[in-house]
């Protein structure tokens, strides 16, 4: 580690501090757990591990808390290097990544507890959400190991777990994610830890966990609207419109919001606005303000080849006047979209506020089923201006602004982790929803 | 329609003013669906009974007011009728409305429309009840201002049925370019010159009363909506408080704070801010303010309800209402006045007479440049010093205008004529003819584009009422010098507007909430299904038919531009000059064509027609 070595990548620093600080923003873990790191060419070219150093404190690292390691052999930069740093750099080691992250994922590592005896071989954390199941592959490895920090067994077990699965937990301790970037790193342990998340406030409203999750694994297509686009590791810091000076400003303070306000997790979702024959887009949609993500230019004319993300902005803006578009992750809607009122069959096909402004600002939100057709999503989100789709995520529109389109999502978590408490507390709902919102 | 009764009354009176006869009319319910009401009924009603080649001071002009499905329910300011003519002003499409209480009275009176034609041998005004339409001699009332007229006219009312009078004044007997209708004496349908349109069909005045009901045939769904409407009211900051307390002039400061506020005749946008604290609302309620008022079923409450004190000039103690942010600034800043008083008997004299306080601020402003530059001397003895500052000529310009003596004569042309007059036509701060309001174009691409696309001229009203959105959108709020943003964000202004008029209410529930509550309430009301995706047909089609009345009276996109000032002589806004340049009025204007899918001489085409179901020609 040397200063000499940060002289030379004010990059990586910015994006370990960035990185580091959206860690904590989302509460992935506590002040000084976890760790980072990346390969990385020295000035020489010489390939290098760079990772947090142990103890570190992850919301303001310092450039002395990074670390700088050679890769094959112990030299003087491990004398302040993670406690980890062995199964990063087995991690590391495998074949095309070059980051890892650890965190301890509190709402994953809790969905993965059980009581069992133990030594044991826990199940699979199989995701619910259409984020996870995607982007995690179906399933996150469980591991029970005996001594779960920096062990042999860590060692040996989480590398190997790594080399089939973008993520993996050691149960009771943490998840480790690898990626080409670091940021991809981040995107994976993110959407890990909220699936986890997930998972827990379907188990608090009531449903039945284990048939979901076979009925999913029977027919993932039919649970899910469509897949994300492959995270892109090339491009966060293009933008194609330098000139609208005022409209970056709105972008970036509203990415900033979707990740800060955990509308969706880091770099998912999208958003956009519209001119006369381009859409402005960032298909990265929670974007932490110094860590950023593509801003581009596109013609809003559909083209063959769009993915399906992109597809929907420009279907909206072809059938409607709506000027702004924002699509989330949003997990407490993506939840409550499979609730049940007792005594039904059928997941209801509407999140009613309970709460007074909710109440007041929308009288329903439509959850839609995970393959409405074009039409029936089109009329919906016109009349409610935000929907949600069951294993889809929540679409919102906007009359003028982003501030005003990133308001809906905003207010459907409110309104949902209203509604989640109340079940939570044994409520009855139905008696506490206005009697015109059933009508409706 | 929604069922016969619902809403509406399914009654249009149309009354021949040159045959002295009035009939009632079934209101064709198809185009309550395709139209809804206020603006947009009237605008088809209008579009159907005009020609547009028509003198818009002879007798071919017609007038038609509407009111809504809302008017006469509770919802939130809804006691508007729009009025629709062809200005002579402007020589387009004439549209304005007014708050108060007629429109709810004229509803109440047992119709949804009012369509005027011809003219009569000599001065008169309706009388109209749901007993009887009369058509009735004006002679004793030709010559009164709208205040003594409508005394005249209320007076011996039968106790608990008060009627409401809508008239004009000397301004528009004298068919003053700009002057105004007015309700409730100080309430105005101000812009594009009613005044003189009624003036030219020797109409004084209409009488309204009655006790009829709007009836609702879905309460829940409307009071679900009225519910919403009325949480949010009492939420947002300008209609919860600042309007009440300050009244619009309120927004003389915050405008100012954006660099919005024009001063001199446009020139820029600089104040001193011991002047500007001199005319400010928060002046206005400590020195003038008696009480604040309302329109009908207005919880918003912005009338100023005024009095200023004798003084030493020898002017007596008077009482009246306003002035409102518009005339504190066209007769104020833009005319170099910042004194309050001056303002404020200019207002009183202008509702008195019946000018509208915009046009007749923009066109005294421009008389002024005028008279600076040398281009205008005040003619015979009226001995009025012109320069910018001079806020002692307000009052008199005011009645010299009305009576178009002496200079006054030039000014009731309006700004336009008058500086053409001058051979100075680059003076005019307007567009299509109409005097530009309170809010400099430069400081806002969105609203440039508006006053240049406005289908009645520069109105801030008709044009999208941008600044909403530049400093207290809250959430909406949208960059104000974006290219590629302002042409959709003021067609949705427009169209907000469009809506608003349509349903009879005031444009200042657009700061509190859009299209929503108004969805759930007007098909509460209706029993049809006026979901937000329908109403912005409404809106769209209005839109069209309106540009297509212009496109007839002679319309081409050169009417869609600023004048000259706005692209050569900069601003200052936050360290840097801001100017709306020829190259930025073209790009939007050929973007907001595009926008409204209007070709690019910005005709709407026979698929966009058929699309909206626009019959283009009357029958
Ligand atoms: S807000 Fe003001 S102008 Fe509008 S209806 Fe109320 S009192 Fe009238």
């Amino acid at each position: 580690m040397t200063g000499k070595d940060w002289q030379a990548s004010e990059e990586l620093l910015g994006l370990f501090q960035s990185l580091g600080r959206a860690s904590l923003l989302v509460d992935l873990q506590d002040s000084h757990s976890g760790n980072m790191s990346v390969k990385w060419k020295d000035r020489s070219g010489r390939e290098k591990i760079v990772i947090t150093a142990t103890g570190s404190q992850k919301g303001d690292l310092e450039p002395s808390q990074i670390c700088f390691l050679s890769l094959d052999e112990t030299d003087y930069g491990h004398y302040k290097a993670s406690s980890e740093t062995d199964v990063h750099a087995r991690i590391l080691a495998l074949p095309g990544v070059r980051a890892s992250f650890h965190a301890h994922t509190k709402e994953l590592v809790t969905a993965t507890f059980d009581d069992a005896d133990k030594p044991g071989a826990p199940a699979a954390f199989v995701p619910i959400d259409p984020l996870g199941w995607h982007v995690l592959g179906g399933e996150v490895p469980v591991d029970w190991l005996a001594v779960p920090s920096g062990s042999f067994e860590v060692i040996e077990t989480v590398p190997r777990r790594l080399a089939s699965h973008p993520a993996t937990v050691v149960q009771t301790h943490g998840t480790f994610a690898r990626g080409r970037t670091l940021p991809e790193a981040f995107y994976v342990l993110n959407i890990a830890n909220t699936s986890g998340y997930i998972a827990r406030l379907l188990e608090t409203i009531g449903v039945d966990l284990g048939r979901l999750r076979t009925a999913i694994r029977a027919d993932p297509a039919a649970h899910f609207a469509y897949p994300p686009s492959p995270y892109e590791t090339e491009g966060d810091d293009v933008c194609d419109f330098p000139d609208e000076e005022e409209i970056l400003k709105e972008f970036r303070k509203t990415g900033n919001r979707v990740f800060e306000s955990r509308l969706s997790p880091f770099h998912a979702g999208s958003i956009s606005a519209r001119g006369v024959d381009d859409l402005l887009y960032a298909g990265k949609g929670a974007m932490p303000r110094d860590v950023g993500g593509p801003l581009r230019r596109l013609p809003i004319a559909a083209a063959a080849g769009d993915p399906e993300e992109l597809r929907r902005h420009k279907l909206i803006y072809a059938e409607t006047d709506f000027q702004t578009v924002m699509h989330c992750y949003q997990p407490e809607a993506e939840a409550l979209a499979h609730y049940r009122y007792p005594g039904e069959a059928e997941p209801a096909d509407r999140v009613v506020p309970i709460d007074a402004e909710g109440g007041f600002l929308y009288l329903v939100i439509p959850v839609l089923p995970p393959k409405v057709d074009d039409a029936e999503f089109l009329a919906k989100l016109h009349q409610y201006k935000v929907v949600i789709v069951r294993g889809g995520g929540v679409w919102a529109v906007g009359a003028q602004s982003l501030s005003e389109v990133l308001h809906h999502p905003s207010s459907v978590r409110e309104i949902c982790l209203y509604r989640i408490g109340a079940i939570q507390r044994g409520l009855d709902l139905r008696k506490m929803e206005p009697k015109k919102a059933q009508k409706w | 329609m929604g069922e016969r009764g619902y809403g509406f009354h399914g009654k249009v009176l149309e009354i021949d003013l040159t045959r002295g006869d009035a009939r009632a009319l079934p209101l064709d319910p198809g185009l309550v669906d395709l139209y809804l009401g206020g603006r947009g009924l009237a605008t088809r009603l209008f579009y159907d009974a005009v020609d547009p080649g028509c003198d818009p001071l002879g007798p071919d002009n017609v007038v038609v007011i509407a009111a809504s499905p809302l008017v006469g329910t509770s919802a939130p300011t809804a006691g508007r009728g729009h009025m629709v003519f062809k200005s002579p002003l402007t020589g387009f499409i004439g549209s304005a409305n007014s708050g108060g209480t007629w429109g709810a009275a004229f509803k109440a009176a047992g119709y949804d429309a009012l369509v005027l034609k011809g003219r009569a041998a000599a001065p008169v005004y309706l009388d109209i009840s749901p007993e009887a339409v009369r058509v009735e001699s004006a002679a004793s009332l030709w010559g009164l201002d709208v205040h003594a007229a409508t005394d005249r006219m209320t007076e011996g009312a039968e106790p608990g049925l008060r009627p409401k009078i809508l008239a004009i004044g000397p301004a528009g007997e004298n068919r003053v370019r700009f002057a105004a209708v007015v309700n409730d004496k100080n309430r105005t349908y101000g812009r594009s010159g009613p005044g003189a349109v009624w003036g030219a069909k020797n109409l004084k005045a209409i009488r309204v009363r009655g006790r009829l009901k709007t009836a609702i045939k879905d309460k829940d769904r409307f009071q679900a909506g009225l519910d919403q409407a009325y949480h949010l009211i009492k939420q947002a900051p300008v209609t919860k408080r600042l309007m009440r307390e300050l009244g619009t002039a309120g927004l003389v400061e915050l405008i100012d704070l954006i660099r919005m506020l024009p001063h001199r005749n446009f020139m820029d946008c600089s104040h001193r801010e011991e002047d500007l604290e001199r005319i400010s609302g928060e002046t206005l309620a400590k020195t003038l303010l008696v009480r604040p008022g309302a329109c009908h079923a207005c919880p918003i409450g912005c009338q100023r309800h005024t009095r200023v004190p004798g003084g030493a000039s020898g002017a007596g103690d008077e009482k009246g209402e306003g002035p409102e942010y518009e005339t504190t600034v066209l007769m104020g800043p833009v005319c170099g006045v910042y004194d309050l008083s001056a303002i404020t008997r200019a207002n009183y004299r202008c509702n008195e007479l019946g000018l509208d306080t915009i046009s007749f601020g923009g066109t005294v402003a421009c008389a002024m440049e005028l008279f600076e530059a040398g281009a205008l001397t005040a003619d015979g003895d009226d001995g009025l010093d012109l320069r910018f500052g001079n806020g002692a000529a307000l009052e008199p310009l005011a009645r010299l205008t009305a009576r178009r003596e002496g200079i006054g004569n030039r000014l009731a042309e309006g700004s336009r004529r008058l500086a053409a007059f001058c051979g100075r036509p680059e003076l005019s701060m307007s567009v299509k003819g109409l005097e530009i309001p309170g809010y400099d174009p430069r400081a806002s691409l969105t609203q440039a584009l508006g006053y240049m696309t406005s289908p009645t001229g520069a109105c801030h009203l008709r044009g999208g009422y941008a600044v909403s959105l530049a400093f207290f959108g809250g959430a909406k709020e949208i960059p104000r010098f974006s290219l590629l943003q302002s042409p959709i964000a003021i067609r949705n202004m427009q169209n907000l507007g469009i809506l608003q008029d349509s349903l009879g209410v005031c444009r200042f529930t657009g700061y509190a909430f859009a299209a929503d509550p108004w969805s759930r309430m007007a098909s509460g009301v209706t029993g049809l299904d006026f979901s937000t995706a329908r109403l912005e047909e409404v809106e769209n089609r209005v839109a069209v038919l309106e540009r297509l009345f212009n496109i007839e009276a002679g319309l081409t996109p050169a009417d869609d531009w600023l004048p000259a000032r706005f692209a050569s002589t900069p601003i200052v806004i936050d360290g840097r000059e801001r100017v709306v340049s020829e190259a930025a009025m073209e790009g939007m204007r050929r973007d907001y064509y595009r926008v409204r899918e209007w070709d690019a001489a910005g005709r709407p085409g026979p698929a966009l027609l058929r699309a909206l179901s626009i019959k283009e020609r009357r029958p």
